[in-house]
């Protein structure tokens, strides 16, 4: 069962190391703000989409 | 008719509408947004979000005073001669299309690199080229798209504010320990004795022993420095047990462990901190868009136009005008100090200062105070008070403003905490000493169980998830709160104390016509002249008058400030102020009259009058039982009779009251150890906010102005004032309740304690066990009265 | 820094649409195919490479790395791209990503119909394609943290998080559970043994449904519900604590895969708590993916894909609450090895995963190929068939595993089994693995209307490889200025710590991983009877492990009174300490074998395994005949031994010496007693069974749990 030491150690440093992770995403900010992200990612850059609907039409 | 709405702003475009790509808009604002946002392929912004627009405020040089350079490097964050970052804090944001449409800012201008908005908190950071694009073209490019900045005094003052994430971290590394420390001491919970269980166990433990350690020296960090505060000033508050019972479980727990007594209480020991913490931060929840701390200066105009000898005008900073100095002051500016007109007419409205909604004109000569904003075109005054000693803004040197915001009432939990450490103390002791005579082992465990299991988690946490959780409750009911122990003292209010304008009565007016009666023909000819006119005034009265309109109005003429002329069938129509039409008397301060003088024969006058906000009486009624209720008004006694006959008999009322004799007032009251909460609206009501107990603003719109103070109440939520105060009583009542029962817990857990039956796994059980019941009777406790009054 | 013009890469998600689409159809036939091996044992009579033990392994991995595995590759390239506003780090990763990982699919789909097995589930693949999968998984995450790096867009997605910690944490559990001491090109020994290598493989196992198969589909369901109905995420706030508080208790519930086994109590109990504390964050996930369509209803009538989601959210709720139901010692007793866990498992993949991929297909074929799907009403007949067959599939499986499980432990008053035969606890519950058929049938059918939908999309559609796309780049600001914001080029600096420490991590394991090797032998309770595998038999428990037993056969008796009557002894730790790996078993499908040894005669193992009908009617185990036409191939067995000395098996110079003349020695007992039989001589009398497999794999059954037989004391 010394295999325990082994999964003991690794899973405490994979813990440790997205609890550092954590700690400085908070630190740079990123969960300041807990709602415009979950907007933002809906928008789609749409001038673009339509540039490129233009195109394939013209190529049809 | 069938109403038809803008589609940018979603308006009612009464009477003027404009239709621009077979769209309506309410105004010419509307529609260049729409323009500008389709050139530039923007038009999605409609697709978001139905109808998402604000109305732009025209800008003209509203912004000039952007361009001096040192008023400018107060606003921004970084500037390395190019790049400039910025933040902006606009009220205007309110849905998807506002997020999608600043983020896209640099379709309307290549100078615009990056934009990244913060929702909740109604802000937009910028990153801009200047050598593109400068500092107040970025300003006015988004007012003309409808998201004016709200650039004040105290943004550029005030230094920018640090978020402050020392507690999150506290949880995390709680948490984080929490969690490992109970994977390491549950298999000893689970299986005595067993070989590899045997093997394990200094392995298990040394984990356990490390991972407390940052929990006692970071997390718990406050405890101990605020218990040792306490000490200082002989005060037993809540910390001293607390930081007593983690100190001691991590000493014990270290000391089972070196000499292999036991798996020790580290898990209960990391419980105990993280469920603290975690009671601080449901505490901690505050109104990003909101802010409790205006002073005058957020009012204010950061600059001004000053106009020297030789008529040229410079910007200069607000703080800097002198006594003597002239000023210039256009069309919607602030007036920033006390002055006397020297030429142009104003309409001043000071609905900032007393509440009142209905401009006053005056005539060069007059003095004028600071806060009032000009109305009509621009105005040129002469400042006889520098901005410090004006008649508002000098109540600001009163200390109440300078006093650092501390509860002035000691928190229930502290005062109950005081006789617990005691008691607690003396069972530990004499528990200690009973048991040294019979077994010294025993002694030692006996006196650090007693103060482990007597940790008063349960009792900490009962009130910082009360009030947490009410103060949400009253945040969902626009009823925003500074701090949730503000709830504990608004529990202990005995005095009520009304401002009128603004307050009691709403921005809706009536309007009463005093004076001959007016033909048909009168009326219309009346409706027909206001419709030239795009005052203020004169639109509400035009919306007021049911009557056709005839076009033949003739040499049409407006006075700003003063008023309006023009013949139909060569009758001449004169709408306007006293002096306009000729009548001599004194405009008082606080009535708004539209005089009418047809053909040279003064007809009458049109009275804006206020009315008094809904239900008014029923609230006053609801209150009148449990409180003392005062009203204290800065205007005349000219309401008192119709109030009186509204209201309560018990009621009280004060009148011309200047802001510091109402602040005076309070303090007065005071002194008589009365709780005194303040309901106002206006600058001038301030002194007495801040001074009072509670102070609460009352605002038709939360996003702006509102004076300093402990809470906000959007105004349409008048009428449950009541509840609310209810709701507080009553939430003090179950925090009391919860006392209780998280003693009876303390109890069990002593009882056991002193004869040395505490062991690693039942502390491990008992602890959260009472904790979390109690966090959960509070909370449902809570939910419970608030929806019940 | 004007505003950049660039790119996203159509072509590799295209690529990974292929993929999915192309394995999603394979791995599902071939579970067809397993289903169809319960009703009609024979049908496949006789094509070794065909055998039950063989394919099942085949179709797991066939659906979990090839279909879900590309299925969420697909989602990760097309959601990434476009949540950092960058395109891939480097489009030559992104092609070696893509055909490396299709090849090893290629490699598995032809070693493990060749019995090339490591036998531990989930991880059967051979050391070799075990080292590819590794290399391939680095570039994968070179080529993610890569796109982290220059991304465009400051604020990083939770979707994003949930695929980094599917690429850490999958990294190391690869690694470490399939430390192996190689023997030949294919053939190694896992370096662990017993319970530590059943310890290793479930927290392995466990990991594998947790970071393969949920944390990265959560990544999607957090991009693509909110995209697809166009309305945000119910909670942001929700989604970034049901992220956290995942990962800090997932990587622990994996014991409760070995309850009642020879764990022991206080790891196997661990697993149990945490397990139950998974049900937290699980449904925090599942809520506040359901209430994002609070109100949309509406929308989600009209939108198969919509529905799928809908579905296959509510698949997870019911697996995740499921799970930890399964980790009560209680119910587990009841459940563990019967078919109640083969319906759960397929709840969760065919429901959560299949249906999560399957919306994603529908609606990403019209994004990429920018046009309207070819058929709603096809999608939406699909979505109703699949439903009903993932219906017809559990429920039936539930019933089969509930009757089993009450049949196994029922008594008669006079203290014997009622059902004393393990073969009536099958038959019994054929009617079951019919219905199961069925329900697979359907699903099959529903995925394939999606292929034609898709190709169908595809023709009409016009392909954009490259989507142009304009952002402002990020501009670095030295953070000295901003106070604390989220402003300065943190994650620069973060990225390139968050690499290294994920080496760091690596490597530390590593080094950890050497203290068995050195410490294992010395401190195993050891009980004095147990003795290694003599080379016959450890040659014949290579062939165990080659056909898949296994997949069928628990080694692993538990401490109940109806197993020890059914079974005998139950199972101690001390007994596996030479097994590498451990053939511990997850399903009965046929009975327990851990006491197997001498239980029946050697004559009846062989003809058994030639035709297990013969003596044993209405059973449903196929037929191994090829056991008696191939050569034991004995090039090996020295090394072999060698192999497990280093592992610390003590073997005795002398004896791997010997090796071959023992073997032949056992091999010739053995023939002596299969002689016995006249019917056997009157069959193969002159030809030489003697060098056949099969006598191998006789002498591996007859030792099976042999050694306490004899003294059930002696145990520490």
């Amino acid at each position: 069962m010394d295999v325990v030491y082994i999964m003991i150690v690794v899973s405490l440093i994979i813990a440790l190391l997205f609890f550092f992770l954590f700690i400085n995403t908070v630190k740079s900010g990123q969960y300041d703000d807990m709602y415009t992200p979950s907007v933002r990612m809906l928008f789609e850059d749409e001038i673009v989409n339509d540039k490129v609907k233009e195109k394939s039409e013209i190529t049809k | 008719m069938a109403q038809e709405f803008c589609y940018h702003c979603g308006a009612d475009c009464h009477s003027s509408k404009l239709i621009f790509d077979e769209k309506n808009f309410c105004c010419n604002g509307c529609k260049t947004v729409y323009e500008i946002l389709n050139q530039n392929e923007l038009q999605c912004y409609y697709d978001l979000t139905k109808n998402p627009g604000s109305i732009p405020k025209e800008i003209k040089e509203k912004f000039n005073y952007l361009d001096n350079p040192d008023i400018v490097s107060k606003l921004v964050e970084f500037d390395d001669g190019e790049t400039v970052v910025a933040q902006f804090n606009i009220p205007s944001i309110h849905c998807s299309s506002c997020i999608w449409v600043l983020e896209n800012l640099n379709k309307l201008n290549k100078g615009i690199k990056s934009s990244q908005v913060n929702f909740p908190e109604k802000t937009v950071r910028l990153t801009f080229n200047v050598t593109q694009i400068n500092f107040k073209a970025v300003v006015e490019l988004m007012t003309s798209i409808g998201y004016e900045p709200y650039i004040s005094l105290e943004d550029a003052s005030s230094a920018k504010k640090k978020i402050d994430r020392k507690l999150i971290y506290q949880v995390a590394v709680a948490g984080f320990a929490f969690g490992n420390i109970m994977l390491m001491s549950l298999p000893e919970y689970f299986q005595m004795d067993e070989f590899w269980l045997n093997q394990y166990k200094s392995f298990f433990r040394g984990i356990m022993f490390v991972f407390a350690i940052p929990v006692v020296a970071f997390s718990a960090k406050d405890y101990f420095i605020s218990a040792f505060k306490g000490l200082k000033h002989k005060i037993l508050n809540i910390d001293v047990p607390i930081s007593l019972g983690i100190g001691i479980l991590f000493i014990r727990s270290t000391y089972d462990i070196i000499f292999n007594l036991g798996q020790g209480y580290f898990d209960s020991l990391a419980g105990l901190v993280f469920f603290l913490l975690l009671g601080k931060v449901y505490q901690q929840k505050t109104y990003n868009f909101l802010s409790f701390e205006r002073d005058y200066k957020s009012y204010f105009p950061i600059a001004v136009t000053l106009i020297d000898k030789d008529k040229n005008e410079h910007y200069i900073p607000v703080n800097d005008v002198k006594k003597g100095d002239r000023l210039l002051i256009r069309h919607q500016e602030l007036i920033p100090v006390d002055g006397i007109i020297i030429n142009g007419n104003a309409l001043i409205d000071y609905s900032f200062v007393t509440g009142e909604s209905f401009p006053i004109s005056k005539q060069s000569g007059d003095k004028v105070f600071a806060g009032g904003k000009q109305m009509g075109g621009s105005i040129e005054i002469e400042v006889i008070e520098k901005m410090s000693q004006s008649y508002l803004t000098q109540l600001w040197g009163n200390a109440i403003f300078n006093k650092k915001l501390t509860n002035n009432i000691k928190s229930l939990t502290d005062t109950i905490s005081k006789n617990f450490t005691i008691v607690i103390l003396a069972i530990a002791i004499f528990g200690a000493i009973y048991w040294f005579r019979i077994d010294q082992n025993v002694a030692f465990n006996v006196f650090t169980s007693v103060l482990i299991i007597a940790c008063p988690c349960a009792l900490a946490l009962a009130a910082p998830f009360a009030l947490g959780n009410m103060l949400r409750l009253f945040g969902k009911d626009k009823f925003y709160l500074k701090r949730a122990d503000v709830i504990e003292s608004l529990a202990k209010i005995d005095v009520i104390v009304f401002d009128k304008t603004g307050t009691l009565t709403s921005s809706q007016s009536q309007i009463i016509y005093s004076g001959e009666h007016l033909t048909e023909f009168d009326l219309i000819g009346i409706k027909s002249l206001l419709r030239q006119s795009n005052h203020l005034m004169s639109r509400k009265l035009y919306e007021d008058l049911n009557y056709p309109i005839s076009n033949k109005v003739a040499n049409f003429e407006e006075f700003i400030g003063k008023g309006i002329l023009g013949t139909i069938n060569d009758i001449s129509f004169y709408l306007g102020s006293a002096n306009f039409v000729g009548v001599n008397e004194k405009d008082d301060i606080l009535q708004t009259k539209i005089w009418i003088k047809i053909n040279d024969e003064i007809k009458g006058k049109f009275i804006f009058e206020n009315t008094y906000r809904a239900n008014l009486a029923s609230v006053f009624k609801q209150l009148e039982s449990t409180f003392e209720l005062i009203i204290l008004s800065g205007d005349n006694e000219g309401e008192k009779e119709k109030l009186s006959r509204l209201l309560p008999v018990s009621v009280q009322y004060y009148f011309n009251q200047k802001p510091q004799q109402k602040l005076d007032f309070i303090k007065d009251l005071q002194s008589k150890n009365k709780y005194v909460l303040m309901i106002g609206d206006g600058l001038n009501d301030a002194g007495a906010l801040a001074q009072s107990d509670v102070g609460i603003a009352i605002s038709e719109d939360i996003n702006i102005f509102s004076p300093a103070c402990d809470g906000i109440l959007n105004a349409e939520k008048f009428e449950l004032i009541p509840r609310y105060l209810k709701c507080s009583k009553q939430t003090l009542k179950l925090i009391k309740i919860s006392f209780i029962i998280s003693f009876v817990y303390n109890f069990l857990g002593i009882y056991l304690a002193v004869q040395g039956l505490l062991s690693p796994i039942i502390a491990a059980i008992f602890m959260p066990l009472s904790s979390i019941s109690v966090v959960l009777f509070v909370t449902f406790g809570s939910n419970i009265i608030f929806k019940k009054n | 820094m004007e505003k950049e013009q660039f790119y996203y890469d159509n072509k590799i998600v295209k690529l990974f649409l292929y993929a999915t689409v192309l394995w999603g159809v394979v791995g599902m036939l071939v579970g067809l195919m397993v289903a169809f091996l319960f009703i009609f044992p024979n049908y496949l009579e006789g094509i070794s490479w065909l055998s039950f033990g063989r394919l099942r392994p085949l179709h797991t991995n066939a659906v979990i790395f090839a279909f879900v595995g590309n299925g969420v590759f697909l989602g990760i390239y097309y959601s990434m791209q476009r949540l950092l506003k960058a395109r891939m780090f480097s489009d030559t990763l992104s092609k070696i990503h893509f055909w490396g990982w299709q090849l090893i699919i290629v490699a598995a789909a032809i070693t493990l119909p060749l019995g090339l097995t490591s036998s531990k589930e989930y991880a059967e693949l051979e050391w070799p394609i075990d080292i590819a999968i590794t290399l391939i998984w680095v570039v994968m995450g070179i080529n993610m943290i890569g796109t982290i790096l220059k991304r465009r867009q400051r604020h990083i997605y939770v979707a994003i998080w949930f695929y980094i910690a599917t690429l850490v944490t999958v990294a190391v559990l690869h690694i470490f559970n399939n430390l192996e001491m190689p023997v030949t090109a294919f053939k190694s020994y896992s370096i662990y043994a017993g319970v530590q290598d059943a310890m290793v493989q479930w927290w392995y196992g466990h990991n594998a449904v947790a970071f393969f198969l949920t944390t990265p589909v959560l990544g999607l369901m957090y991009y693509f519900v909110p995209k697809v109905s166009n309305r945000p995420i119910y909670s942001y706030r929700l989604s970034i604590i049901h992220f956290w508080s995942l990962i800090f208790i997932y990587i622990w519930a994996g014991p409760h895969h070995l309850l009642y086994t020879a764990l022991p109590e206080w790891a196997q109990n661990l697993g149990t708590v945490f397990s139950v504390m998974l049900i937290f964050p699980s449904w925090g996930g599942m809520i506040n993916g359901l209430l994002t369509l609070r109100g949309a209803w509406d929308k989600v009538r009209e939108n198969p894909i919509l529905k799928f989601f809908v579905v296959a959210i509510t698949g997870y709720g019911m697996s995740t609450f499921e799970g930890p139901m399964l980790s009560f010692k209680s119910v587990n007793a009841i459940a563990h090895y019967t078919d109640w866990i083969v319906g759960h498992v397929h709840i969760g993949t065919l429901a959560w995963n299949g249906f999560m991929i399957s919306g994603m297909l529908y609606w990403l074929v019209q994004k990429l190929w920018k046009t309207e799907l070819y058929s709603k009403k096809l999608a939406n007949s699909h979505f109703l068939i699949a439903t009903i067959g993932i219906l017809l599939y559990a429920i039936p499986l539930y019933v089969a595993g509930f009757t089993q499980a009450t049949m196994w432990k029922e008594f008669n008053p006079d203290g014997t089994l009622v059902y004393g035969n393990f073969l009536e606890t099958v038959t019994k519950i054929m009617p079951m693995y019919m219905m199961r058929a069925a329900g697979g049938t359907l699903y099959l059918i529903g995925f394939l209307m999606l292929a034609y939908n898709i190709i169908k999309t595809i023709k009409i559609g016009q392909f954009v490889g490259d989507e142009l796309a304009e952002v402002a780049p990020l501009t670095p600001i030295s953070s000295s200025r901003l106070a604390g914001e989220g402003f300065h080029s943190w994650l620069e600096r973060r990225t390139v710590l968050f690499t290294i420490l994920a080496t760091v991590a690596i490597l530390i394991g590593g080094a950890v991983e050497i203290v068995p090797l050195i410490v294992v032998p010395s401190n195993i309770p050891t009980i004095t009877s147990v003795k290694p595998y003599s080379p016959l038999e450890l040659e014949g428990r290579d062939l165990y492990i080659r056909e898949g037993c296994n997949n069928c056969h628990s080694q692993m008796i538990r401490p109940f009174r109806s197993e020890v009557a059914r079974y005998g002894e139950y199972s101690k730790a001390g007994e596996f300490v030479y097994d590498h790996p451990f053939l511990w078993g997850s399903k009965r499908t046929g009975p327990d074998l851990h006491r197997e040894g001498q239980k029946y005669n050697d004559n009846w193992h062989f003809n058994h395994l030639l035709d297990p009908r013969s003596t044993s009617p209405g059973s449903i185990m196929p037929s191994y005949s090829w056991l008696i036409l191939n050569d034991l191939d004995v090039s090996s067995t020295a090394d072999k031994m060698n192999a497990m000395v280093k592992l610390g098996v003590p073997y005795t110079q002398f004896e791997v010496d010997k090796a071959l003349y023992l073997l032949r020695n056992q091999a010739s007992e053995i023939m002596v007693n299969l002689n016995q039989d006249p019917e056997f001589k009157k069959a193969y009398g002159d030809s030489n069974i003697q060098d056949k497999e099969i006598v191998a794999l006789i002498a591996y059954l007859q030792r099976l749990g042999t050694d306490i037989k004899a003294d059930k004391t002696a145990l520490k």
